[in-house]
């Protein structure tokens, strides 16, 4: 829709934006000898009728925007358009002194205004033209707020993706609780507090440093996790086991940062810790031509109802490979026969720096 | 209460966080540990043989939660919930948990919950579970997705999609499933309130039905009906449960 049109304001602007022409044609009339009144009966609805007719050039706008600019189709478009709207107005001065005519009050408007046709037809085409583009300028503005505003949105989504995926990896309890284990080891065994302390800093170091980068190679990844393993160890002593299956081959493959972090933090926290005597941990890589298989399993306690925190974090896993991947790689994960499996196959990529 | 000693039990999954406790409290004067528990099997038998006047208490545990370790228990002792999340602390406070411990905490901080659960004590109202107490809690957790029961010391889990449907019998209710009916002190009411009324309907003064075990209804005398399940177990039906039943039945 024409922006003018819109609102009352903007028309009502528009229309303002004429009383100059009015003026301007009132005073060219006067200086050739016209009546103020005749001039005056004939001019204000001239504009005004032209006023409206011009808007018109809205559709022109809108079929031939300026960022397509050709000389053959614009140059062609518009001058055609304005030798057209330039005739009608005139045509539309004529018909309206014709109208005047008739009355007792103009009897020599009609033959005033057709000497004057060619005055008519050049201000015609030259109103047009300025209408035309006003057009061009309300569509361009326009243009920028949307750009603007769809800017701030995808600025706003990022962001907030961004944040959900941090406070995914950095789950506060895990820290509380690894706390709490330091507060016990302080006055049970504090060598231990104090290794305890240091494995907590080393992995908090590690994981805000590789959360900075867009990605990083599959043993980094392992290496982060086996410093936040340690940590867990400690406080689960015995009950936690881990076994790996790693294959040499995929250690430089590229992934995205901390992305097996949450998904080891869920077997632990559904798997592992929900079982009184504890579990195995599985964690195993390998390298399948052009793609790297990640398996992840824990055992499950057959009581348990399936946990209700576990579908989120495998859905911010899945959102961060199609992000990372697009649709090339694929994330399942299942409970059977008393164990949860995730496997994960990613498309080998280099690591972006 | 032996003598003015009191006696507690700590309930924890890790070792060292019941290390904190136990530390805590052989600093004090006469309160004796008397079981450390690190799951909540453990801990219903530990309560229910010993009888503690206090309960130090974590909630995400293997097998059963903190919350369902007290609704097992009759006569309930005072509770203070030691956990690292503060989003269960609203529920605890509506069963009445005398204290809530944030860990890490202070010996400070624990001495003040100990003097609260020590004033608690004293009043010398033992801990009554109230129905309607729990079911209040139980909103943060509804529906409900299995019932805990306990017979002596012993628990068993009966998960929803097990259950046939439920009967009351005076203070308890029979749970039924395909192969045995369980007996558990609540209201019928109260364990109504906690599930999915998409999946379960009160037909009857005494019945709430799994819906999909309904094969037909059958008009019974005077104006009364009878509903059979899958099984071919007839349980009545009231005028108003009718009215219910078909509600659910348009709407689906």
């Amino acid at each position: 829709m024409n922006p003018i049109l819109r609102s009352r304001a903007a028309l009502g602007t528009y229309l303002l934006g004429w009383v100059p022409v009015v003026g301007l044609l009132l005073g060219t009339g006067m200086s050739q000898g016209w009546p103020l009144v005749e001039a005056l009966a004939l001019t204000v609805p001239l504009a005004f009728g032209g006023a409206m007719l011009f808007l018109t050039s809205w559709y022109l706008c809108v079929a031939l925007p300026i960022s397509t600019f050709k000389v053959r189709n614009h140059g062609v478009a518009w001058t055609l358009s304005a030798l057209l709207m330039g005739n009608i107005w005139w045509l539309m001065a004529w018909g309206l002194a014709e109208v005047l005519g008739r009355t007792p009050f103009f009897p020599d408007v009609v033959a005033r205004t057709r000497v004057a046709w060619v005055f008519f037809f050049a201000m015609g085409v030259l109103l047009y033209l300025a209408t035309l583009a006003l057009h061009y300028l309300l569509q361009a503005l326009a243009r920028e707020r949307e750009a603007e505003r769809r800017a701030g949105d995808l600025q706003v989504l990022a962001r907030e993706a961004e944040l959900k995926a941090l406070r995914a990896q950095l789950n506060p309890h895990f820290l509380f609780n690894s706390l709490n284990s330091i507060s016990a080891l302080t006055s049970v065994d504090p060598g231990r507090a104090r290794e305890m302390c240091v494995l907590l800093s080393d992995f908090l170091r590690k994981s805000l440093k590789l959360g900075e980068r867009p990605s990083v190679t599959l043993a980094e990844e392992l290496d982060i996790l086996e410093a936040y393993l340690a940590i867990e160890r400690i406080r689960f002593g015995a009950r936690l086991g881990v076994e790996r299956e790693l294959d040499p081959a995929a250690a430089e493959v590229g992934i995205p940062p901390l992305l097996l972090q949450p998904l080891v933090e869920n077997a632990i926290k559904h798997g592992i810790a929900a079982l009184p005597e504890g579990g195995q941990l599985r964690i195993a890589t390998r390298l399948q031509g052009a793609e790297v298989e990640i398996r992840l399993e824990n055992p499950l306690d057959p009581d348990s109802p399936r946990p209700k925190g576990l579908g989120m974090g495998l859905r911010q896993v899945r959102e961060r490979l199609l992000k990372h991947f697009g649709g090339r790689a694929r994330l399942e994960a299942e409970a059977s026969e008393g164990r949860f499996k995730v496997r994960a196959m990613l498309p080998v990529r280099e690591v972006e720096e | 209460m032996t003598g003015n000693v009191l006696t507690a039990v700590v309930v924890d999954d890790e070792e060292l966080a019941r290390a904190v406790v136990k530390e805590h409290l052989a600093a004090q004067q006469g309160i004796q540990l008397v079981a450390e528990c690190a799951n909540g099997f453990e801990a219903v038998k530990a309560c229910t043989e010993l009888r503690p006047d206090l309960l130090f208490l974590d909630i995400q545990m293997p097998k059963l939660d903190g919350f369902e370790v007290l609704e097992l228990l009759d006569p309930r002792p005072t509770v203070v919930f030691v956990t690292a999340y503060d989003q269960h602390a609203l529920r605890a406070f509506e069963i009445h948990a005398v204290d809530y411990l944030l860990k890490p905490f202070s010996r400070e901080r624990f001495d003040e919950a100990l003097q609260r659960a020590r004033a608690r004590i004293g009043e010398g109202t033992p801990e009554k579970v109230h129905p309607a107490d729990l079911s209040n809690a139980a909103r943060s957790d509804w529906p409900l997705d299995r019932i805990v029961v306990r017979d002596g010391s012993k628990v068993t889990f009966v998960p929803l999609d097990k259950l046939d449907y439920v009967q009351a019998q005076d203070d308890y209710v029979l749970l039924k499933t395909p192969e045995r009916g369980l007996l558990k002190q609540q209201t019928l009411a109260s364990l109504e309130q906690r599930l999915d009324p998409r999946r379960f309907l009160r037909i009857h003064r005494s019945f709430i039905l799994q819906l999909d075990r309904l094969v037909r209804l059958e008009q019974g005398a005077t104006e009364s009906w009878v509903a059979v399940l899958q099984d071919g177990t007839r349980l009545p039906v009231s005028k108003s449960g009718y009215a219910r039943l078909r509600e659910v039945m348009d709407e689906g």
